[in-house]
């Protein structure tokens, strides 16, 4: 027997969150062929189903631009006020399971030592419902992570297509338990999830290639394609390198963050105008290292939910999964 | 609720100091009392200094940590927000948040002599460690510094040069690039690894400083070695771009370092085991 919620039910449920003043985002369908994270003001803008959006349920989390504080020039002084947070309850769905898989990665850089307010404040006051994968395509490597298309790893609760609009509801924390109590029916319907995709490559030997042949010319000619653009980095849902800078007019502004990228060519720039990665390959090479190998190493967690949105969204057919695979499939790891 | 970790105190320009056409040292306090008395550091940590309205630079923090009442940084004129910087006045209002980072192994160095070899912008972070070993004399043997810029306008701190050489077992020796001198120059002429091993500093039980650019590190490890310097006794501080400080932001990270957080000091030991990406 299982605990079922219909896509209707789902909307209510939606329509009741919102009803009391809290924030809700998940999918919408922006276009015939595109689907975005967006943070919506009724039910009915939501895609409630397993999907793959192109971008990443970070934002809502770690917002591609925050105000962490305002100043105001006076004089030759200057007060600093705190700016309007939001703190408030969240609902966030999530297409599918590697986007929610990524919080808890996440988690480590933005707790350690000196807390992030800004992120943990969000990941407090927000509950996230995951609809599991019902299908995978050929950018999909979540096994290679070790997830798969019914993880459940950052979600409060798991929904499980089981045919005719109906969802099988896994509950996996108390706020999930809280957010469905009385809006399922008990039902011998059984969720099904996607048969899992094959695991491309081994992510260890991922990390230890990148940390032991920081010099080879595979980062070379394997990342000759590559624009700068850091379409992977911002639509990765564990990209969380960022930039800060004031934004103001006359006497008064805000210090801000935005969302950067080891991709673009100023983001190691010193000032006296040596980079230390100064091409492209050593950029892209970053992105590898860092997730496989540096964060591994830092925090006991590969920085890759397997997503494929780096894939997806470049334009240049690169990607972790074309690069690691290369890696991984031998000729690269031979002495 | 959390303090928010990105805020900074507020701190009051107490004096000015211009050293060169385009270097300044400022003097700062803080505005909040409470704060002030709370605040301290150790030589070779960094702060975060802004301009409201242009953004936030990284600097080493300059003074000594035994002056309880300042602090003090130096920048060169380059971009936006040392361009506003450059337009302080006494009195005026820049934000600062630190102290962050490593330190230099201040105790671990109690009893050797000290090398401190430096160019062109990088005397500030060596002047922090000289003013603190000089405040601590008895602990500390010989003290040697070699200072090289590119002409003699651009050499910073020279009062304070000329004042660590009257000291008692200090020696200062200063060098401009050739070309970069003026008649009545009285230093040396050449380049600070050359300079150097000309000097002839007694290298036993000694502990260096490095700091400069890349090119003057690079040819200053090879004369430290023929010295019988070991690399682990051999400390530089490496200058990777920050924003956060607080290892959130992604971008200082040197092999699997955040130089931010378990740097910017390290031996040249492990700086040998980084990849090349600082």
């Amino acid at each position: 027997m299982s605990e079922i919620v219909t896509e209707g039910g789902l909307r209510e449920l939606a329509g009741a969150w919102l009803a009391g003043g809290k924030r809700l985002a998940g999918p919408c369908r922006v276009k015939a062929d595109r689907v975005f994270y967006r943070a919506v003001t009724a039910p009915g803008e939501l895609l409630l189903a397993s999907c793959r959006p192109d971008n990443s349920i970070k934002e809502f989390f770690f917002p591609r631009h925050e105000k962490l504080y305002g100043y105001r020039l006076t004089g030759n002084g200057v007060e600093l006020f705190d700016t309007e947070e939001a703190t408030g309850a969240q609902l966030v769905f999530a297409g599918r399971p590697c986007d929610a898989a990524a919080l808890p990665v996440l988690d480590h850089v933005f707790n350690w030592d000196f807390p992030d307010r800004f992120y943990l404040q969000r990941r407090e006051a927000t509950t996230v419902v995951t609809f599991a994968c019902v299908d995978a395509d050929e950018h999909c490597f979540c096994t290679s992570l070790g997830l798969a298309p019914g993880a459940v790893r950052g979600s409060d609760a798991l929904l499980v297509a089981a045919g005719d609009g109906a969802f099988e509801v896994r509950v996996l924390t108390e706020k999930g338990r809280a957010l469905f109590a009385g809006r399922t029916v008990v039902s011998d319907k059984q969720g099904r999830v996607a048969a899992p995709p094959p695991v491309r490559f081994d992510a260890a030997a991922a990390g230890a290639f990148a940390r032991d042949r920081f010099e080879d010319p595979f980062w070379r000619t394997h990342t000759l394609a590559c624009l700068g653009c850091g379409a992977c980095a911002y639509t990765c849902p564990t990209c969380h390198c960022f930039d800060i800078a004031d934004e103001g007019a006359g006497s008064t502004g805000h210090r801000v963050r935005n969302w950067d990228s080891c991709q673009f060519d100023m983001f190691t720039l010193h000032a006296s105008g040596h980079n230390p990665r100064a091409g492209q390959a050593a950029r892209q090479r970053q992105r590898i290292y860092h997730k496989f190998h540096v964060y591994p190493e830092k925090f006991g967690a590969i920085l890759c939910t397997g997503c494929g949105n780096c894939g997806r969204n470049c334009p240049a057919g690169l990607g972790v999964l074309p690069l690691v695979t290369e890696i991984d499939d031998g000729k690269h790891l031979q002495a | 609720m959390t303090e928010n970790i990105y805020k900074p105190d507020l701190m009051e320009v107490m004096s000015i100091r211009r050293e060169t056409a385009d270097v300044k040292s400022v003097r700062l306090r803080f505005r909040d009392e409470a704060r002030a008395r709370a605040f301290s550091f150790r030589v070779g940590q960094f702060g975060i200094f802004s301009a409201f309205g242009y953004g936030e630079s990284v600097f080493n923090i300059c003074s000594s940590s035994n002056w309880r009442d300042r602090i003090e940084f130096c920048f060169r004129r380059v971009g936006r927000v040392t361009e506003a910087l450059w337009d302080l006045e006494e009195g005026d209002t820049v934000g600062f948040r630190g102290p962050y980072g490593n330190s230099y192994p201040m105790e671990e160095w109690e009893g050797r002599n000290l090398i401190f070899l430096g160019g062109g912008i990088a005397m500030p972070p060596i002047r922090c460690a000289v003013w603190y070993a000089l405040e601590n004399r008895q602990k500390y043997g010989d003290i040697t510094v070699v200072y090289g810029a590119r002409t003699v306008g651009d050499l910073v701190f020279t009062g304070e040069l000329a004042e660590w050489a009257r000291r008692d077992r200090v020696r200062v020796v200063q060098c401009v690039d050739p070309g970069g001198e003026t008649p009545d120059w009285k230093g040396e002429i050449g380049f600070v690894p050359t300079v150097f091993e000309r000097a002839q500093v007694p290298a036993g039980n000694a502990a260096a400083l490095v700091i400069g650019p890349p090119i003057m590190i690079k040819n200053t490890l090879p004369v430290l070695d023929r010295m019988g310097i070991p690399p682990s006794a051999v400390y530089t501080s490496l200058e990777n771009r920050m924003k956060c400080g607080v290892g959130k932001c992604g971008r200082c990270n040197a092999g699997s370092m955040y130089v931010c957080k378990e740097g910017p000091v390290f031996t040249m030991e492990a700086v040998a085991r980084l990849p090349m990406d600082y």
